[in-house]
């Protein structure tokens, strides 16, 4: 009797087809499968922190958020702003006061928190309007009355007054994204990075802190799907380090430094897509009127016209970005041709010397990124010319991002900061972060004006564009006069993208990631 | 009485003789050579360039190698020559500091082990094997998550790093030392404990140590670039070979000669230090001749 032949797969066939199959990766590492189908991988320049919309941190976590928790609305993929519905099946401003809106009535919540209702909307908006929860962000629904449940999935918002942000810079963005209310209920009211009570078009699979981030389509949605199976999302801070983890087949998508676009459009990657598109965020130069260095008006106003802003932002960019006036982009009511002081070396020396200033030494925190780096470097560079000297600190994202908080213990220690904030296409929204609502929050200049607090208020229900224009003109004038910021620039958005995927992307080039496709 | 003790004999060659016999080997002439010209440009950098390291010229970034800049400038358009030669004035007073320091306080902690009770020499090597055991690298992320970047936490590192081990070999040779006979003679004719270390342990168990040391300069100078290019040591706008480097990681894609000048004096620095510690064991001590 012979020993039957062994037809099953021997040690040797196993090697063969991983070599096979290792080499097919190595020819085609731009094609990636994962166990249900395709999977994308992009790049975050900041991990994520916080999904809790109402305390939410960076940007690249608005995108999560959106992702696994419905939002009512999104803002849709292209060159126009504009919105389409997630959660809701209609929405409706019925009067200047009144929104009606009606939830589709398939959408659940993982983890057994039942269906998604009113009830539930009522509670996410809410929560974030109340000043006793604190929210960063309840200047979003800072002209919420209350929401009025009718039914199981319909409603109204209802407003104290009219409000021209909420359908440009509330409604579509994680301000709106519903959350289970007795999930966050059974969490204490708030939470950071638990994901219980999934809803979206994807849920969140996997977190490894500082490593990545995986979404899996949610088997559950039963509306438009996601473009890909999975999305992984890799935390890299350094766009110069993306860029070479694109080149080398790491990345499906990135931004990337603004200072590499002309080298990039000129000589793209094989099988890439360069982007460029225009900017609404804003870099600014802050001055923490606070500090004990810095409190005399006389020694801010020196730092402002001891700063060359032509320079600073040329070295930093390489030519490829212009210099800002104000925190509003160009095309939004309020942008600025011009800012109330000069470069003048001169004039910083003498109102040092009039404020008894000698010796002065200041540290500039950053964020650790090579941009920001070389244009602290220039900054530090203008200091030095007038007798300052500028200790640059540099700092990761997670401590970056608190050192300003007033519940950390730096604040008050806090003196320059290079900051850059991302921005929704309406003016309020660049504003509202430095009004004294938001000292020790995101006002980390501590800036304090009444009078730029009721312009804030008037800007909000103010409709006549001629009108809004002159309030938010005047803001940034404050703003000038306190000697608490130096603009810089509004940057540009440069992002580069594997011919083999079509990238949904806002206007200003900020990501969707629920829009990425197959191209 | 205790004038009268001699001393053991004399280790087999003094300094001059050593040097001798360091210069009759081509290794030991290179390397010279190599630590030679990176000391020259470090301390003579202000007379061979004009450009001030720090000065921002942003009409001039990237500059390619030339007349006018030897090495080309940087994204800031500093002359990156001058930021070498600067930066190696760095690279070495951390190196020749810190290593004096922790070869200083290895050879105290070590004797005192050493020569100590047994109980206090136990307490010790706990001490040596638990900072010994923390990688360099999270040393130095602590540390400076602690005090902050700056160029003195950069030296706490290394003295950190490098102090155990030198503790641990002057201990080891203490002991065998402990019992010998010049050692009990002068014990007997009743030396403190302090001069039989100073006068008779100390002069027997240090030339190992300076091999050591001279093969550690390198790693010193490493784990400065290194924590610079990492934008944990040095502060710009101070030139660091570290954080030349770093421009030149940076700034890859548009000239990789930032790069390239970053890189050059860590290998010729670390060239030269390493060849010339092994050439001076190879002298020292030909029993270890041709080992690793």
């Amino acid at each position: 009797m012979t020993k039957p032949r062994n037809s099953g797969p021997t040690r040797r066939n196993v090697l063969a087809g991983a070599g096979a199959f290792g080499a097919a990766s190595l020819a085609f590492p731009h094609i990636s499968f994962s166990q249900d189908g395709k999977v994308v991988t992009v790049r975050s320049y900041s991990d994520l922190q916080v999904l809790d919309p109402a305390f939410r941190v960076s940007l690249p976590e608005d995108d999560i958020i959106r992702s696994i928790f419905a939002p009512m609305v999104v803002p849709v993929s292209g060159d126009v702003w504009d919105w389409k519905p997630i959660a809701v099946e209609s929405i409706e401003q019925l009067d200047d006061l009144t929104i009606s809106f009606k939830l589709r009535d398939n959408i659940g919540f993982t983890d057994g928190y039942g269906q998604m209702t009113a009830e539930d909307v009522k509670f996410s908006i809410e929560r974030i309007a109340d000043p006793a929860n604190e929210s960063p962000y309840a200047g979003d629904w800072s002209a919420l009355k209350e929401v009025e449940v009718k039914d199981t999935l319909s409603g109204l918002i209802h407003l104290k007054n009219k409000f021209v942000p909420l359908w440009s810079t509330t409604l579509p963005t994680p301000a709106s994204c519903i959350l289970s209310k007795k999930a966050v209920e059974e969490l204490g009211g708030k939470f950071t990075t638990e994901t219980v009570a999934q809803s979206g078009q994807y849920l969140m699979a996997e977190w490894v802190p500082k490593q990545k981030t995986v979404l899996k389509r949610n088997p559950d949605w039963a509306h438009e799907p996601g473009g890909f199976d999975e999305i992984h999302i890799i935390p890299i801070e350094d766009p110069a380090t993306a860029e070479l983890g694109f080149e080398a087949g790491d990345l499906d998508y990135t931004w990337t430094a603004v200072s590499s676009l002309p080298r990039l459009k000129e000589n793209p990657p094989a099988g890439s897509v360069v982007l460029e598109k225009p900017s609404l965020a804003y870099v600014w130069l802050g001055m923490n009127q606070d500090n004990e260095t810095l409190k005399d008006v006389r020694i801010r106003r020196a730092i402002q016209h001891a700063i060359d802003r032509e320079t600073v932002v040329d070295a930093a960019y390489f030519g490829a970005a212009a210099v800002a006036n104000g925190i509003i982009a160009p095309g939004l009511p309020g942008n600025r041709d011009s800012v109330t002081y000069d470069y003048d070396p001169d004039k910083a020396r003498a109102l040092l010397e009039e404020a008894g200033a000698t010796n002065l030494n200041v540290t500039l925190d950053i964020l650790n990124q090579s941009e920001r780096l070389t244009a602290a470097q220039v900054i530090q560079a203008n200091l030095a010319d007038v007798g300052v000297t500028c200790e640059i600190k540099q700092n990761d994202s997670g401590t970056f991002w608190t050192l300003g908080s007033k519940d950390g213990d730096y604040f008050m220690q806090l003196q320059l900061i290079l900051g850059r904030y991302s921005m929704q296409p309406d003016p309020s929204w660049a504003t509202v972060w430095f009004t004294p609502e938001q000292i020790g929050v995101w006002n980390w200049e501590r800036f304090d004006s009444q009078e730029y607090k009721d312009l804030h208020e008037q800007g909000l229900v103010e409709s006549d564009p001629a009108k809004r224009d002159e309030i938010y003109k005047k803001m940034q004038g404050l703003m000038d006069e306190s000697g608490c910021y130096v603009f810089l620039t509004h940057e540009v958005v440069g992002a580069i993208h594997n011919d083999t995927i079509e990238p949904g992307l806002k206007p200003n080039g900020e990501s969707l990631l629920a829009d990425f496709k197959p191209a | 009485m205790s004038e009268a003790v001699s001393s053991p004999p004399a280790r087999q060659s003094g300094p001059g003789r050593a040097l001798r016999r360091l210069l009759r080997e081509p290794l030991g002439v290179f390397a010279i050579l190599l630590v030679a010209l990176v000391v020259f440009g470090a301390i003579f950098a202000d007379l061979l360039t004009q450009y001030d390291p720090t000065r921002i010229n942003p009409r001039e970034r990237f500059s390619p190698p030339g007349a006018d800049h030897l090495l080309g400038t940087d994204q800031l358009g500093r002359d990156l020559f001058a930021r070498v030669l600067h930066g190696g004035r760095i690279a070495l007073y951390v190196a020749l500091v810190s290593t004096a320091i922790s070869l200083a306080i290895g050879i105290v902690l070590g004797l005192i082990a050493g020569y100590g009770p047994r109980w206090l020499d136990n307490l010790m090597i706990l001490v040596f094997d638990a900072v010994k055991s923390f990688p360099t690298v999270m040393l130095a992320l602590a540390l400076v998550t602690l005090v902050g970047p700056s160029l003195t936490a950069v030296m706490v590192v290394v003295i950190l790093v490098n102090v155990p081990g030198y503790a641990r070999i002057i201990r080891t040779q203490t002991i065998a030392l402990k019992t010998s006979e010049f050692v009990t003679a002068a014990q007997s004719m009743g030396a403190s404990s302090a001069r039989i270390l100073r006068v008779h342990v100390l002069p027997n168990v240090i030339g190992p140590l300076v091999i050591l040391a001279s093969m550690d300069i390198p790693v010193v100078i490493a784990i400065e670039a290194g924590m610079s290019f990492l934008g944990l040591g040095v502060r710009p706008p101070t030139p660091s070979w570290g954080s030349i480097l770093n421009d030149g990681f940076s700034n890859i894609r548009e000239t990789a000669w930032i790069a390239v000048a970053g890189g050059l004096p860590i290998i010729v620095t670390t060239l030269g230090f390493t060849f010339l510690g092994e050439t001076l064991r190879d002298v020292l001590d030909p029993r270890l001749k041709g080992r690793g």
